[in-house]
């Protein structure tokens, strides 16, 4: 049976630091599991940047003003405690990322550059041209290959075993041999990213963000946090939801309407295209509805123009943005806009973080970093070039608290885990030669629809209870459906009846939260409750799986600082 | 038509054939070709390995050379080729490159303009000379002939510097060969690597490179095998016999030059166009299959 | 009604099979989707990988009619009109071992990556409290380089790896060359003689690398840097240096070459005696060679020289 000090569920940037911190000088057996190659994480997607008040670009800039700024953003549902703690650790983040070997831009100095970004009073997003992400998931994977990190690649997570609130161990299956693996470990760090996938067809997430490590947090007790906190980022490639990076806006960049106007003065008319992402979104949606975009139905959009910027700045610091527009709408920005649409992006919400020290979970051993979890810093609506900061400050301390846990603990209940394992062995030789049933993929678009329709930018009651009963009948559905793939190695179509199990899952939960949060607030419109309501809703969803039951409940906000007033930009 | 003739190093050598084969193809085309006067090895895709400056340098020479007769300039070899694009490509795109250059060509009141397009005799065919043109010129349509076209690497890749024709699915060679009256056969190793740049330090793969390169022809019926660079030609030709001995069954495949095929329907007997001096013998095939 | 095949080949762990997909043709469509259509549609067995789908992971490249190309941001009517043919072949990545259908195994390039070590060797300057300063023409020197996905095309149209599997894959070979290049870096030579001693000069300047990679990083440009370095690093006694500087010597002395003296300059005399005779002999008899011809120093060679000069050229 395979046993570790530490195990660490997912490659992305959280995953890797977690790794790199749980390993070093630790003398600890430590494991990273991946569904996939590492360097394939969707961290590397992430193209603006990463934020940290280092005041090189503008002096007056401060771990305070960023502070501010997450929370404002956040619409007062960050922990502040934890945003305090974040935003203080930052600058040092940059230094550690830049001494791993991250060809950061540079300024005349050459100090690391930044640059302005939606939300934030001062530019303090620093980055790597429009490809940060991908820059720094590399450097975190060659540092983890120096410091021999053990690499399990194309191992998927199926679940956790937890007994008493006690981590005893987890069952992932080796996707290459087929084979199905109970895993002892003192102490586990989940991060294995979003579930963005929920809305299958209109989102800029990889294929694999399925939620599994959430899902299976969530199976096995931890609540799911403020799920209904979806973030559907600005400005996707109206044909194909691609993403085109914030730093479009950050340096400069116009959303215009049909009328050739720069329709963000009337909804954000001190920072215009600077606007948070929930506001942006909102206003582009407001413009189609209103008559002033192109287009029809799922095609409709409005223009991201970038000309005024000039071919050079262009090649410097958005050359993949220009790629993606070139190879996916045929369209060179340089010489003409682009059209673009909000597309689903982040989840503010996940598995439930107690202690944003450790990232510790309610759940004795089991830790979470990233996309993947909620601490939360990211309240109602987190901030672009928060999100990279996010995965490689928390998968840091993360990484740090599994470190401690493990030496604290010991290894869990072999016969439990290996039961659970027997369990997903019947369960994988059962699909493979099950036939007939529901069609997975129809379950799967039905999911994607209902969610997008209904539960999407601008929410009704009425909409988000038809989306529960259309996801409650998948529910249904799902327990008979096929994957017609009898094979033992690498069978996809297995992994993908787990995800899409999974994103169901999820899903309900998000409608959920959604349903009982009678206000709007960040990310969250509802046109039933158009203001934000402190009085009963300065609260963190929480909801609790038991069994196929949801049971729904609420946990307080920190505050220390920031009283909540009123969010105007 | 008049272009500045840049030879190339192996047309003065082991690959003389070349020089009076697409000189007889000029003639008779009635194309002029003023050989640069002074010209020098374009380094043959060995000396950016040194020194990038000093490639670019005397290519921007050579290429100056050609400027100086206000004419672009043709080479018959696809490094040749390449060489001089590629320093022609990093000096206009690049301003600092360029005054660099001409800094040190000053020194030998020399200047790199700019103003000489840099082509290869196949790419003029089609673009300048036109093929309806050339067919009209056909004494002696090719009928039968079966032509396996070796491409080789540096007349198709980089794409961004070479970037005549697509490189994943090239047909220049195909429509000269039509145009010819001979008919082009395809096989796998249409656009492969004849290895020829490193025989030396990887002989061992080349020899593999070669032997395959002939075996992927003659497995699909060719009579001969065509090939616009005389790198290409010399490695499959020249090295074929030691090629041969990492092989059990016979790699034997006759190689030509293009203008040596171009002659032949032009109405040029082998002799002339050089043929015998290949060290796999042609001749025997061509009077097979040639009208006399 | 147009409809496009795919003989896609195939592999269960134990044998290899092509089998063809046909579907309906839908313009501007991408290979990503006519694969994600089969698998969803016809055959939920066929097994490929991807997963951002805007060619910044690295997952999905395979071979479309032998050459690589990443899936989701290759126009499938670009390659119908290049081939000319609705029938297409697709295949996984060359030179790598295949896991299954278009999924191939990356362990064994991991483990051959971190030969020339894949990582920042700091330099004194930088701490990891303080960071580094870098200039930003110190940052633009690698910036391409890091654009590397690492998504294996270069490996697949590596005509050297396909014959020596010693050779390092070409996508090691620019993470030589983007910590090589890093001001912030103290060892270059770390990360070069590693390259140097799995055969740098072994690479055929096929420039199929080059000519695929999807984010277009010169490779063949880095290589000839790789090489240069290690000359510098005083590696000059091997083929490859010698071979470059028969050309570079001969353009110096005459202007151009002179094929006579190539494999003697190369491969030292002992050699070329001992190896060349019948090849040479072979040539005097077709008369490719005339063992009596030196060239003549060209017209103007005095300006040829000056160039060594002014370029830092010649032999030290």
């Amino acid at each position: 049976m395979l046993k570790y000090d530490v195990v660490i569920v997912g490659a992305g940037g959280a995953g890797m630091n977690a790794a790199l911190s749980a390993s070093k000088e630790s003398g600890l057996k430590v494991a990273v599991l991946s569904k996939i190659y590492p360097t394939r994480s969707h961290t590397g997607a992430a193209q603006g940047g990463i934020n940290a008040a280092l005041g090189f670009r503008d002096p007056t800039d401060s771990i305070e003003k960023h502070f501010r700024d997450t929370v404002k953003g956040s619409d007062f549902l960050a922990d502040q405690d934890a945003v305090e703690f974040f935003t203080s650790g930052m600058p040092d983040i940059i230094r550690e990322l830049d001494y791993m070997g991250v060809p950061f831009s540079r300024d005349e100095q050459g100090r690391v550059a930044q640059r302005p970004f939606g939300g934030a009073s001062s530019p303090r997003c620093c980055y790597s041209a429009d490809k940060t992400g991908h820059v720094i998931l590399h450097a975190l994977f060659e540092q983890c290959l120096k410091n021999g990190v053990r690499f399990f690649d194309d191992w998927c997570l199926l679940s956790l075993v937890v007994e008493g609130n006690q981590l005893q161990g987890l069952v992932a299956m080796d996707m290459r041999s087929g084979e199905i693996h109970p895993i002892m470990a003192k102490s586990i760090v989940i991060a294995t990213g979003g579930f963005g996938r929920i809305y299958w067809s209109r989102t800029t997430n990889a294929f694999n963000m399925t939620g599994d490590g959430t899902a299976a947090a969530f199976e096995a007790g931890i609540p799911l946090k403020d799920p209904e906190f979806v973030q559907f980022h600005p400005t996707g490639l109206a044909g194909t939801g691609i993403l085109m990076s914030e730093a479009c806006r950050g340096e400069g960049g116009y959303l215009l309407n049909n009328q050739g106007e720069r329709f963000m003065a009337n909804y954000a008319p001190s920072k215009m295209e600077l606007g948070p992402r929930d506001v942006v979104s909102r206003s582009i949606e407001m413009e189609i509805k209103a008559g002033r975009g192109f287009g029809e139905g799922m095609t409709a959009h409005v223009l991201m123009d970038l000309r005024h910027l000039g071919k050079e700045k262009i090649m410097e610091r958005l050359p993949q943005v220009r790629e993606l527009a070139l190879d996916f709408e045929g369209i060179d920005i340089i010489h003409q806009p682009v059209g673009i649409r909000a597309s689903c992006h982040y989840m503010m919400g996940g598995i439930h973080v107690q202690d944003f020290r450790t990232c510790a979970t309610p759940v004795q051993g089991i830790h979470a970093a990233g996309e993947c979890s909620a601490v939360s810093i990211h309240g109602a609506n987190r901030l672009g070039g928060n999100s990279v900061a996010d995965v490689v400050f928390f998968g840091k301390y993360a990484g740090l608290g599994a470190r401690e846990t493990a030496k604290q603990r010991s290894l869990g209940n072999e016969s439990q885990v290996q039961a659970e394992a027997n369990r997903w062995m019947q369960k994988f030789a059962q699909m493979r030669q099950k036939t007939g049933g529901n069609n997975l993929f129809e379950i799967r678009n039905r999911m994607a629809e209902a969610m997008w329709y209904n539960v999407g930018i601008f929410r009704t009651e009425r909409n988000m209870v038809h989306a529960l009963d259309v996801i409650n009948e998948l529910l249904e559905e799902y327990k008979d459906t096929s994957i017609g793939d009898t094979s033992v190695k690498y069978n996809t179509a297995f992994i993908h009846y787990v995800e899409v199990g999974n994103l169901l899952k999820l899903a309900k939960a998000v409608c959920m939260g959604a349903i009982a949060r009678k206000e709007s607030r960040g990310s969250h419109a509802r046109e039933d409750y158009t203001e934000r309501n402190d009085a009963e809703f300065l609260k963190h969803t929480l909801i609790h799986k038991e069994g196929d039951n949801y049971r729904l409940d609420y946990s307080p906000v920190k505050i220390t600082k920031y009283a909540p007033e009123e969010r105007a930009y | 038509m008049r272009y500045g003739f840049f030879p190339g190093c192996t047309l003065e050598s082991a690959a003389q054939e070349l020089m009076i084969s697409t000189q007889k193809v000029a003639a008779a085309l009635g194309i002029e070709l003023v050989e640069l006067d002074g010209w020098t090895c374009c380094g043959a895709s060995h000396i950016q390995d040194i020194s990038e400056d000093l490639s670019l340098a005397i290519n921007a020479r050579n290429i100056a050379l050609g400027e100086k007769l206000n004419a672009p300039i043709l080479t018959v070899c696809n490094t040749c080729t390449l060489m001089l694009r590629t320093a022609k490509q990093r000096i206009d795109e690049d301003g600092e490159i360029k005054n660099r250059v001409n800094e040190s060509l000053s020194e030998s009141q020399m200047q790199y303009q700019g103003t000489s397009d840099v082509t290869h005799l196949l790419w003029m065919l089609i673009r300048d000379y036109g093929l309806e043109n050339l067919k009209a010129k056909v004494k002696r349509p090719l009928t039968g002939l079966k032509v396996a076209n070796f491409y080789g690497c540096h007349i198709i890749r980089p794409p961004q510097i070479m970037g005549f024709e697509n490189h994943l699915n090239p047909q220049s060679m195909e429509m000269v060969v039509a145009a010819l009256g001979a008919e082009s056969v395809d096989f796998d190793q249409r656009l492969a690597c004849c290895g020829f740049h490193a025989v030396f330090p990887a002989e061992q793969e080349v020899m593999q490179k070669t032997g395959a390169n002939c075996i992927s022809a003659r497995g699909s019926g060719a009579d001969v095998m065509v090939t616009p660079c005389p790198l290409c030609q010399m490695q499959l030709d020249m090295y074929q016999p030691d090629a041969q001995k990492q092989f059990e069954e016979s790699i034997e495949m006759p190689i030509l030059h293009l203008p040596q095929l171009i002659g032949l329907a032009l109405g040029f007997s082998p002799e002339e166009l050089g043929i015998k001096r290949h060290i796999v013998d042609a001749i025997p095939v061509l009077n097979a299959k040639l009208v006399r | 009604m147009r409809n496009i095949t795919f003989r896609i080949k195939r592999y269960d762990g134990t044998k290899h099979w092509v089998q063809s997909y046909s579907f309906r043709h839908e313009e501007g469509k991408t290979f990503l989707w006519a694969l994600t259509k089969i698998r969803e549609e016809q055959d939920p067995t066929l097994n490929f990988t991807s997963a951002c789908r805007h060619a910044i992971c690295g997952s999905c490249a395979v071979r479309v009619n032998g050459h690589g190309h990443l899936v989701c941001k290759t126009s499938l009517d670009e390659l119908l009109e290049v081939y000319g043919s609705d029938v297409l072949d697709l295949e996984p990545l060359d030179n790598f071992e295949i896991v299954r259908d278009l999924v191939i195994d990356w362990r064994p390039k991991t483990e051959r990556i971190q030969e020339v070590k894949p990582w920042l060797i700091p330099t004194e300057e930088g701490s990891a409290e303080t960071g580094f300063l870098q200039a930003a023409k110190d940052y633009h020197k690698i910036a391409s380089p890091t654009d590397c996905i690492q998504c294996g095309i270069c490996s697949s149209e590596c005509e050297q790896l396909a014959e020596n599997k010693n050779f390092l894959d070409p996508f090691i070979l620019n993470r030589a060359y983007r910590f090589a290049v890093d001001s912030r870096d103290a060892a270059p030579e770390a990360h070069i003689r590693p390259a140097l001693e799995n055969d740098l000069w072994k690479c055929l300047h096929c420039h199929g690398c080059v000519t695929q990679c999807p984010k277009g990083i010169r490779l063949d440009r880095e290589i000839a840097y790789l090489r240069q370095e290690s000359m510098k690093m005083g590696e000059l006694d091997n083929l490859g240096a010698r071979h470059a500087y028969a050309f570079h010597d001969d353009v110096q002395a005459k202007g151009r070459l002179n094929e006579m003296t190539l494999p003697i300059k190369t491969e030292g005399l002992v050699t070329t005696a001992m190896k060349r005779i019948p090849f040479a002999l072979r040539m005097v008899a077709r008369g490719k060679i005339n063992p009596l011809h030196m060239p003549q120093a060209i017209n103007g060679i005095e300006s040829v020289r000056r160039l060594y000069v002014k370029t830092k050229g010649g032999r030290k």
